[in-house]
């Protein structure tokens, strides 16, 4: 795994909003950076990171299988018990996901380190996707790059082929629905409509403002239109809170992300995960707050609220000392402490955090994102990547 | 090879397409498009789905009827396509007589103008005069009189049967069917023209 500095195309930015990358600069930073990108071998990719994430990916639906039954789990992991049974079913039907990415820390030496499992409502996918796999090509094809480089990133064909296979009988009709007012949002629900309609699907989208509640129970579109498949792009912990909480079970509708990835989507299945597996090679030590185990996590330590999205509220303390920070609305529900990874890649004064994605529980790609300070926050830079010749 | 083959984009109009036939060349010239005769061999080769074929084809079919130079009579195309080489069709609602579809070619990503397959046509007299005994003129010959063009064996390697093409624009090209074009015997700048067609997925644009 290498740093290495790059020219940026001349013309970047009409290359990549010719590909409809909308967000590329962010409140007038730059978010698409293409003035490095991170070199891998093969069998780091295969090995190190590819590998873990399918083996990680087991062991949470193996604490899925856990978490269902046990009541004092879901109370910790603060899913309202009203809930409970709707996440129960949607996982004891099998309910199929579509994609998710888990955060780790790696710097090309020894094992791969989950950080966070972004579950739920994971971003940063058309960039992934689309923009870093274009960046390669035209590299290779201006020469920049050998022809023999790649790139770990099959997320297209995967999700296209993972639409198609969401429900039965296929292809059905998906509403996709994000928030107003937030273009990354927007952006990455536009992508996989896409995605969606070149699996065949009949694709709508409506803002979550828009949807409503029809006289038989279900949810319905801006039109009036039943919603049966919806893809939300907004998190369970707050559909969970609002005030069609109670109308989620009686819906008919089939959710993607399905309602079991709540218990993925949580900060608190970093400390399940090590209670079950503790010492296992791709994870860090973690307890929840006030657990009397936090006193043999390292001096240098991560303070995570259970429910927390791009770094808020994430602390990271050292010997007690607040180190970084990101101020946030998150915490409410709880915290866990978790070891400061010590493998994450830094260079150049950046440092680098790695997303694996998954898409139907397969890993088939990689991002990365580089900040200044060691919690990747919403305003990091994404910086692409290949696989040397 | 851990990347997409293919990326198509509804909203952007655009298809990108991977370097994947980067290695089927016994060549070193600069790689820049894929080049199929017919559907059939589009499938056959394996690097597109059937279903991007088709579409890649239908796309080629609808602009060569658009842009291809358009003649009054057979002779007067053959005069410039050569024997064999044009048919007739419907243009406007009036009858027209153009040079047959002879391929299509995909451009590999953005930077060469990528976007909607073109469709090439026969070469012209000029770029492969009667009895040229130039191996792309002769490929290109028996092609449009055996009118099929299908000659099998398609996996790149083995069959280096370089075949002869004019774009609509009128330039001249040489490729072998399944692999790349590279050796133009114009200027590649002629695809500046490409692409630009929007692709024919149905629009997802957003709400």
């Amino acid at each position: 795994m290498r740093r290495v500095t790059f020219p940026p195309r001349p013309d970047w930015q009409d290359q990549v909003e010719r590909l409809g990358f909308a967000f590329h600069t962010i409140d007038g930073e730059t978010y698409w950076d293409e003035s490095a990108a991170y070199a891998f071998t093969l069998e780091q990719i295969e090995r190190d990171i590819e590998a873990p994430t399918d083996a990680i990916e087991q062991l949470c639906f193996a604490f899925i299988e856990k978490a269902i039954g046990n009541d004092e789990i879901l109370t910790r992991l603060a899913i309202p018990a009203a809930q409970w049974d709707f996440i129960r079913e949607s996982w004891q039907r099998g309910d199929r996901n579509l994609y998710g990415r888990l955060d780790l820390a790696y710097d090309g030496k020894g094992p791969a380190k989950l950080l966070e499992y972004n579950a739920d409502t994971p971003t940063g996918l058309f960039e992934s996707s689309v923009v870093q796999w274009d960046w390669l090509e035209q590299a290779m094809a201006r020469g920049a790059l050998p022809p023999e480089c790649d790139q770990f990133n099959s997320l297209h064909e995967r999700l296209i082929a993972a639409f198609g296979n969401l429900r039965e009988p296929s292809p059905y009709r998906l509403h996709l629905t994000c928030v107003q007012n937030s273009n990354e949002d927007k952006g990455t629900v536009d992508y996989l409509m896409d995605c969606a309609v070149q699996a065949g699907l009949d694709a709508r989208f409506s803002f979550i403002e828009e949807i409503g509640l029809l006289s038989d129970g279900r949810f319905c579109d801006g039109a009036n239109q039943p919603i049966e498949t919806l893809f939300k792009l907004y998190p369970w912990e707050w559909l969970f809170r609002e005030s069609y909480a109670k109308n989620l079970a009686t819906s008919r509708c089939q959710f993607i992300e399905p309602p079991w990835k709540a218990i993925l989507s949580n900060k608190g299945l970093l400390a399940f995960l090590w209670e079950m597996e503790s010492g296992h090679p791709n994870l860090l030590p973690a307890f929840f707050e006030g657990d009397p185990r936090c006193a043999s996590l390292s001096p240098r330590h991560v303070r995570k609220p259970l429910y927390s999205r791009e770094g808020a509220n994430i602390t990271l303390l050292e010997r007690g000392k607040v180190v970084d920070s990101d101020d946030g609305p998150y915490g409410a529900e709880g915290f866990i402490l978790q070891d400061a990874a010590q493998n994450l890649f830094g260079s150049a004064g950046q440092y680098a955090v790695l997303g694996s994605w998954l898409v139907a529980s397969q890993a088939c790609g990689l991002c990365i994102r580089e900040d200044a300070s060691p919690i990747t926050k919403n305003t990091s830079r994404f910086v692409p990547h290949y696989i040397e010749a | 090879m851990k990347r997409s083959t293919q990326i198509g984009l509804a909203a952007a109009g655009v298809v990108l397409v991977a370097t994947i036939w980067a290695n089927s060349g016994d060549d070193t010239q600069q790689q820049e498009s894929l080049v199929y005769n017919s559907l059939a061999e589009c499938r056959a080769a394996g690097q597109l789905s059937a279903t991007q074929c088709e579409q890649r084809f239908n796309e080629a079919s609808a602009n060569h009827l658009r842009d291809a130079k358009k003649f009054t009579s057979t002779s007067a195309c053959e005069t410039e396509y050569g024997a064999g080489s044009c048919r007739s069709a419907v243009w406007n609602g009036a009858a027209v007589v153009v040079p047959a579809l002879a391929g299509i070619m995909l451009a590999r990503s953005l930077s060469q103008g990528g976007g909607a397959a073109q469709p090439l046509l026969p070469p012209t007299q000029q770029a492969c005069p009667p009895g040229s005994q130039a191996q792309e003129c002769q490929q290109a010959r028996s092609s449009s009189s055996s009118s099929s063009g299908s000659s099998g064996g398609y996996g790149g390697r083995g069959s280096s049967s370089s075949r002869a093409y004019s774009t609509t624009s009128g330039a001249a090209l040489v490729a072998r069917s399944g692999t790349v074009s590279g050796v133009s015997t114009t200027s590649t700048t002629s695809r500046g023209g490409f692409g630009s067609t929007s692709h024919s997925f149905s629009s997802s644009s957003s709400s």
